[in-house]
């Protein structure tokens, strides 16, 4: 947040910012969360597919390390 | 602090809504006030420095990807293959480029929020926390091979590696010092137009231009099908789309500012990114491909072995310069590939992440990124470091981050309750797709072919 120290012409700051900035992209607008997206079928099953992905990749992964390791 | 009397004009925001402002709004509103500005006149001077306003991301992204391993991977095209069908192929993968880099714009100038934010909140934290953990390894194992690139450059010209180093971190941390985004994109712009020094090196190797003019038309001569040339395809498609581009251009859209009506200067900076590090890389191709005329071999040449190779046949000026591309090409993707992962960090933790962020307010933000910077130059500096690993584990690390990347890209990009109106339309889904499709799968080939490079012994290679 703005100090006095940091910003002494507060108001001309203030009416600069609302002027030139969309509400949301202001910093405060940001801090609240965007609402979690509810998935339907088909998405669901590409998330599942993403996980089945990245455990196959992990365990590839950690082979690759301990072989090369040793 | 909280200001609460009537606000002049608003953009949406009540009369008597309490707002707070801070320096990071204050410090964009500046910049878009130059913008509202040079909108607000008509004519070719105020287009030009709307445009001039607006570039930055798209640029930054494209000219960092051409980064110390890229370059290195375009150079062994050359000296491998010559000229012929990588030459439209490195063009063809610009384009891929083009249309995944471009849903990031839209998506960050119309929810300002990053990528790996968008992640966390849509589709929870295990994918929130999975994006920025896998970006950070990626780009932190990326970031040893940039330094391993500015000290092969600089050991040309008989820099010792610490040296080397200590410059490189110096040119990174006198971008951030400025604390305004403004003034760092200007300062890294600045060192991203030093990629196109390859060009001049390409001029001096005298192509014949009338075969460089018949393979980007013909595609031809065609290199032949066995494991190198399909290693050396997927190593070209991995220089060109890679993770960390699309959590970098998405955030630094919001950290620039952009709104909805900027999205056409977003594209034109993203093209125009791109159409610069397309010069450079078939410049790089056309530099090395005398190396091939020579019937030397390309295999295992760092970056000053291929300026070492290169001074016969362009003499040292020219090999210096083909040097001096490799460091700048270190350092742009060092400075960028550390400021995504500060983005990231910031957005899934939800701790304050600007380059307007002054020092103390940005402490996070600026320590990630600066730690990031530091580790993997001293990392460098270790004696025999087994750069082979590191150089598999990025790759690795590259194949498990970018099916998830592409896949929430889309996927958030069509989500209607964020992006409204800004939705691809259905023809743009298609090519989208086509693309994600094809990066997914080159990805994955890469990563098989790194983790068991016998398992395309099949395909009749070597």
């Amino acid at each position: 947040m703005v100090t006095k120290e940091e910003a002494p012409n507060l108001e001309a700051d203030r009416n600069l910012v609302l002027s030139s900035l969309e509400h949301d992209q202001l910093v405060r607008a940001k801090k609240h969360h965007i609402p979690r997206r509810i998935l339907k079928g088909p998405e669901l099953a590409v998330l599942w597919t993403l996980r089945v992905y990245l455990l196959f990749m992990m365990a590839v992964v950690i082979y690759q390390v301990w072989t090369a390791a040793h | 602090m909280s200001v609460g009397s009537q606000p002049p004009q608003t953009n949406g925001i009540a009369g008597d809504e309490v707002v707070v402002i801070t320096h990071e709004d204050v410090d964009r509103a500046h910049d878009r006030v130059r913008v509202s500005e040079a909108r607000a006149h008509r004519g070719f001077f105020h287009g030009a420095r709307l445009l001039w306003l607006l570039v930055g991301p798209g640029i930054l992204v494209m000219l960092g990807e051409n980064d110390g391993p890229s370059m290195l991977a375009y150079a062994a095209t050359g000296a491998k293959f010559g000229i012929g069908f990588f030459l439209p192929f490195v063009v063809l993968t610009f384009v891929m480029a083009i249309v995944v880099q471009e849903m990031t714009v839209r998506l960050g100038a119309a929810t300002h929020r990053g990528h790996a934010e968008l992640i966390f909140d849509r589709f929870g934290p295990f994918w929130g926390w999975f994006s920025m953990i896998d970006l950070a390894i990626g780009n932190f194992l990326t970031l040893i091979t940039e330094f391993i690139a500015i000290r092969a450059g600089l050991g040309f010209f008989g820099v010792p590696p610490w040296i080397a180093v200590v410059i490189a971190l110096a040119i990174l941390y006198g971008a951030l010092m400025s604390h305004r985004y403004w003034t760092w994109e200007r300062i890294t712009l600045a060192a991203a137009a030093f990629n196109l020094v390859f060009i001049p090196v390409a001029l001096m190797t005298h192509p014949h231009w009338h075969v460089v003019g018949h393979a980007l038309i013909t595609w031809h001569p065609l290199p032949g099908f066995n494991k190198d040339v399909l290693l050396i395809v997927l190593a070209d498609i991995g220089a060109t789309v890679t993770p960390w581009m699309l959590f970098f251009q998405q955030s630094a859209t919001v950290d620039k500012g952009l709104t909805t009506k900027d999205i056409h200067f977003g594209r034109i900076d993203t093209a125009l990114g791109a159409a610069l590090a397309t010069a450079a890389a078939v410049a790089t191709i056309l530099a090395t491909a005398p190396l091939f005329a020579h019937q030397m071999t390309a295999d295992n040449f760092q970056a000053a072995e291929f300026a070492q190779a290169l001074q016969p046949i362009i003499g040292r000026f020219g090999a210096s310069l083909f040097a001096l591309g490799m460091v700048e090409a270190g350092i742009v993707a060092s400075i960028t590939i550390s400021t995504s992962s500060a983005y990231a960090f910031g957005e899934v933790t939800h701790k304050p992440h600007s380059l307007n962020l002054p020092m103390r307010q940005g402490k996070a933000f600026y320590s990630v990124l600066t730690l990031c910077a530091v580790a993997a130059a001293g990392i460098v500096l270790i004696p025999g470091l087994p750069l082979v690993y590191v150089v598999l584990l990025v790759n690795v690390v590259a194949v498990l981050a970018m099916p998830p990347a592409l896949v929430f890209l889309f996927m958030l990009v069509n989500d209607k309750e964020i992006m409204g109106d800004l939705i691809s339309p259905p023809w743009a889904n298609v090519l989208a797709s086509g693309v994600v499709f094809i990066l997914t799968a080159a990805g994955v080939l890469f990563g098989v072919s790194v983790i068991a490079p016998n398992i395309f012994a099949a395909l009749g290679g070597k």
